[in-house]
């Protein structure tokens, strides 16, 4: 099949035709993502056989459905109850939550929304007509990129440690440590484990999430009497309100449409994940925003940014699945055994021998997220109601709901206590000032950033010269010294100028 | 190009049939029987979407046919699968759990790793059910076409080898061809079959070693330079690749990762009618025509498919046991 103007045209319709299977899809997505523990790939899981049972174009395009509206799923409980159920929605708390503390919990959802549609949109479009190229993104980005990628991510620390140095860097440095804990990648040797199997695999991410962000808060909010009910509108938004906040949230088009790309190219990575992409989407904006001060406290762009971005993480993951036929993250390795269970092949040769079907996995994220306009908008008016619980009961719901999404990812009782033992570390942390934002980023990318440099590390023979030996991985590290020492030597300069 | 138009009334048939499977669980075959009268719990020690996954879901296709109740799975990966082994240890021992093991790399884990988990005192397989070499092979990118330039090449500088992990038969191969040849191969454990597959395919490395349905899968992107066999047993679907023997004249044993059903030790002496209820319907389903459409439909081989009863299953895993414990220095990075 060409993909010309009509076979476009032809596939757009043909995906539109499934309307019937993406809005269930959608929705499914939306609760399920919503729910913090829940993620696409384990509710795909779950309903297993149902999409066996499907023609396989109808089973994909149901997956593909439920995948992405899943990942703007993971927005909601960020944004109204500092709960982020992924590491993907992990970032959006940082300004979402903030904002809806402040009343503007309406406004961080239509922020939400459009960011996710449109970085999803985006992506999926530019896939379309650029899956061989991005496909060959994946043969540059290897392991040396990654980490350069991923101290992207790790110089929020940097940028939260600017405010207070000292207890930002050692919130940082202690998520770099918790993060550290389980077996080693190389020898799987047991560290910091204390012989309890449940932390063989690491500090499980989903405890760690909830406990840091949602318990902790819940325990100030309960011991303030606080939160966001307190500072909430006490109306639910009008539908003029709810439209004006849409149509402003468009306006940050600019960035959505660059941290989009930045999640889908980020996402064509295998390993590479929403949470990496999430964070280094938020510093970028932060580094390029005119008011990088309001960032934590309630700022647009910071909802925006990550929100974008690890949308286009979901198209981009796809691609390496779709082109190499290697699943770029455990959603698209789900996928690849329903294409394997019908016998569909995948790689190139799904190209060679089924084309319609290759261009319309893209094609259905296009036309799900399409649908998702029309599905997901009037929710950022009822939704934004949840801020209006007072928080004598907000308090205790958040902690029953964190303690739910703590358990669902493994199943271990285990789990709960991790969530218990990070809340408490997130409270202290909250009371004495330590920014538990940083903790969270050592949490989540310290394992990443480990394991891709000790794989540099065997793969060069422990030269570390080795971290300078890609181009573009040198563009990479010029780019990082920038972002790093820039703003400092410009602000110098310019007080060198005023004194003048 | 052969996509067939989805109805709504096909959609609510598949979901009525899917919601019907969820809650009621397959049509069984087998109700006269008290065992087994609820889903049975599968541990898979990796995680979700790999290779024991899709194998342990092609032999249930056809398998719960006979077994009349659903399997219910659960994925444990972490530490070479020593997380999955150790949970399913603490499982209930009644013939309910079961252990859906990938033989080569998970006996080499259970012997380099103290875990404290002897098999046949604490588990035993009780059905094999397939099994295939690992391969050897490189980007279809690469400069290395053939098996002889590999050896060439890591007699001149270290060669890199993308692994699953390091205690695995196809790791344990390449340092017999290193041994045999002199050739340095550095191994780099990548933490499973897919991310060791790309680090290949992108030449990150020079080359990976994986269970040969791997790079069957891969074909039109890779090399397959050599298979630790004595013959191929998929000439067709792997170009013709030659065995790592036939290519250099050597000696070296077979390597090769069989998939077995594990259960407790102590639930295969408390049950024996249920234990043997098992074995009969596996073996069953195993020789089912079924089994091998599923399987061909899955892209794979039915070569592949290697049935053997516990015997077979646990002189695999005792084959398995004597050759890590040769290569156990190197492996554990002593």
């Amino acid at each position: 099949m060409e993909l010309n103007a009509s076979g476009l045209w032809e596939l757009f319709l043909y995906s539109m035709s499934m309307w019937w299977i993406m809005v269930p899809a959608i929705m499914i997505g939306i609760v399920m993502g919503a729910i913090p523990g829940f993620a696409a790939h384990n509710t795909i899981i779950m309903l297993l056989p149902l999409t066996l049972a499907f023609d396989v174009d109808v089973a994909l395009t149901f997956m593909v459905a439920l995948y992405c509206a899943s990942h703007l799923g993971g927005g909601i409980p960020a944004i109204l109850m500092n709960i982020p159920g992924t590491g993907g929605a992990a970032a959006t708390t940082l300004d979402g939550y903030q904002m809806a503390k402040q009343g503007r919990a309406a406004k961080a959802l239509a922020l939400s929304f459009v960011a996710s549609v449109g970085g999803g949109l985006i992506s999926s479009i530019l896939t379309l007509f650029l899956l061989p190229y991005l496909a060959e993104a994946g043969f540059y980005i290897r392991s040396i990129e990654m980490i350069v990628i991923m101290l992207f991510g790790l110089a929020l620390i940097a940028a939260i440690a600017a405010k207070d140095m000292l207890k930002g860097l050692i919130a940082g440095a202690l998520g770099l440590m918790l993060g550290a804990m389980g077996a080693d990648h190389i020898y799987a040797t047991p560290r910091g484990t204390f012989g309890m199997l449940e932390l063989f695999d690491g500090v499980p991410l989903v405890p760690a999430l909830v406990g840091l962000f949602a318990i902790s808060e819940a325990l100030v909010m309960i011991e303030s009497r606080g939160g966001a009910a307190e500072t909430a509108m006490r109306v639910t938004p009008t539908w003029r309100e709810t439209f004006a906040n849409i149509r402003s949230a468009c306006r940050h088009w600019w960035l959505t449409l660059w941290t989009g790309v930045l999640g889908l190219v980020i996402g064509v990575t295998p390993g590479a994940g929403a949470s990496i992409a999430a964070f280094v989407a938020y510093q970028q904006a932060q580094l390029f925003s005119r008011t990088p001060e309001k960032f934590g406290s309630g700022c647009e762009e910071g909802v925006v940014a990550p929100e974008s971005a690890n949308n286009g993480v979901t198209t981009g993951t796809l691609v390496p699945l779709l082109a190499i036929g290697i699943p770029g993250g455990s959603t698209a390795a789900v996928m690849m055994i329903v294409l394997q269970y019908h016998g569909v092949p995948f790689g190139p040769r799904l190209f060679a021998t089924e084309p319609l079907m290759a261009y319309g996995v893209i094609m259905s994220m296009v036309v799900a997220y399409i649908l998702m306009i029309f599905t997901v908008f009037p929710m950022a008016r009822y939704l934004s109601s949840v801020t209006i619980v007072p928080s004598c009961y907000m308090g205790p719901i958040i902690i029953a709901f964190s303690l739910v999404g703590a358990y669902v990812p493994r199943g271990f009782m285990f789990d709960l206590g991790v969530a218990v033992a990070f809340g408490l570390i997130g409270y202290i942390a909250r009371k004495t000032g330590y920014h538990v934002a940083a903790i969270l980023i050592g949490v989540i990318l310290g394992p990443l950033l480990e394991k891709s440099f000790l794989l540099v590390m065997r793969l060069s023979g422990d030269d570390m010269g080795a971290m300078f030996s890609s181009t573009l991985g040198n563009i990479l590290w010029g780019a990082l010294a920038l972002t790093l020492l820039g703003p400092p030597l410009a602000a110098r300069l310019m007080r060198g100028r005023a004194a003048v | 190009m052969t996509l067939i138009r989805p109805t709504r009334r096909g959609f609510i048939q598949a979901a009525g049939f899917g919601a019907a499977s969820v809650a009621l669980g397959a049509p069984g075959l087998g109700r006269a029987q008290s065992y087994p009268d609820r889903p049975i719990n599968v541990t898979i020690p990796t995680g979700e979407g790999g290779g024991a996954d899709r194998d342990s879901r092609v032999f249930a296709s056809v398998w719960t046919k006979y077994l009349g109740a659903d399997l219910e799975y659960g994925y444990y990966p972490g530490a070479a699968g020593q997380v999955g082994y150790e949970f399913y240890m603490q499982r209930d021992k009644d013939a309910y759990n079961l252990i859906f093991a990938n033989l080569g790399p998970e006996v080499i884990m259970l012997e380099l790793q103290d875990t404290g988990i002897v098999i046949g005192e604490d588990i035993v397989y009780i059905q094999q059910i397939s099994s295939e070499p690992m391969a050897v092979f490189s980007s279809g990118r690469s400069p290395i076409t053939s098996l002889q330039q590999l050896v060439d090449e890591g007699k001149k500088r270290p060669v890199t080898v993308a692994v699953s992990r390091l205690p695995h038969p196809g790791s344990i191969g390449m340092l017999a061809l290193a041994e045999a040849t002199g050739a340095n191969f550095v191994l780099v454990p990548y933490g499973g079959g897919n991310p060791s597959a790309m680090a290949a395919i992108t030449m990150e490395t020079d080359c990976c070693v994986l269970p040969m349905a791997n790079p069957i899968a891969l074909i039109d992107q890779v090399n397959i330079l050599g298979v630790f066999a004595g013959a191929n047993p998929a000439p067709a679907e792997s170009k013709g690749a030659p065995t790592v023997n036939g290519a250099l004249g050597t000696s070296i044993p077979n390597f090769d990762s069989s998939r077995a059903w594990g259960i407790h030790k102590e639930a295969y002496d408390a049950f024996p009618d249920r234990v043997a209820h098992l074995k009969q319907i596996m073996n069953e389903a195993v020789n089912d025509p079924a089994y091998a459409e599923a399987v061909k439909g899955a892209g794979l081989p039915t070569t592949f498919i290697d049935v053997g009863g516990e015997d077979v299953a646990m002189a695999t895993a005792a084959a398995t046991k004597e050759l890590a414990a040769k290569y156990k220095t190197l492996l554990s990075g002593a």
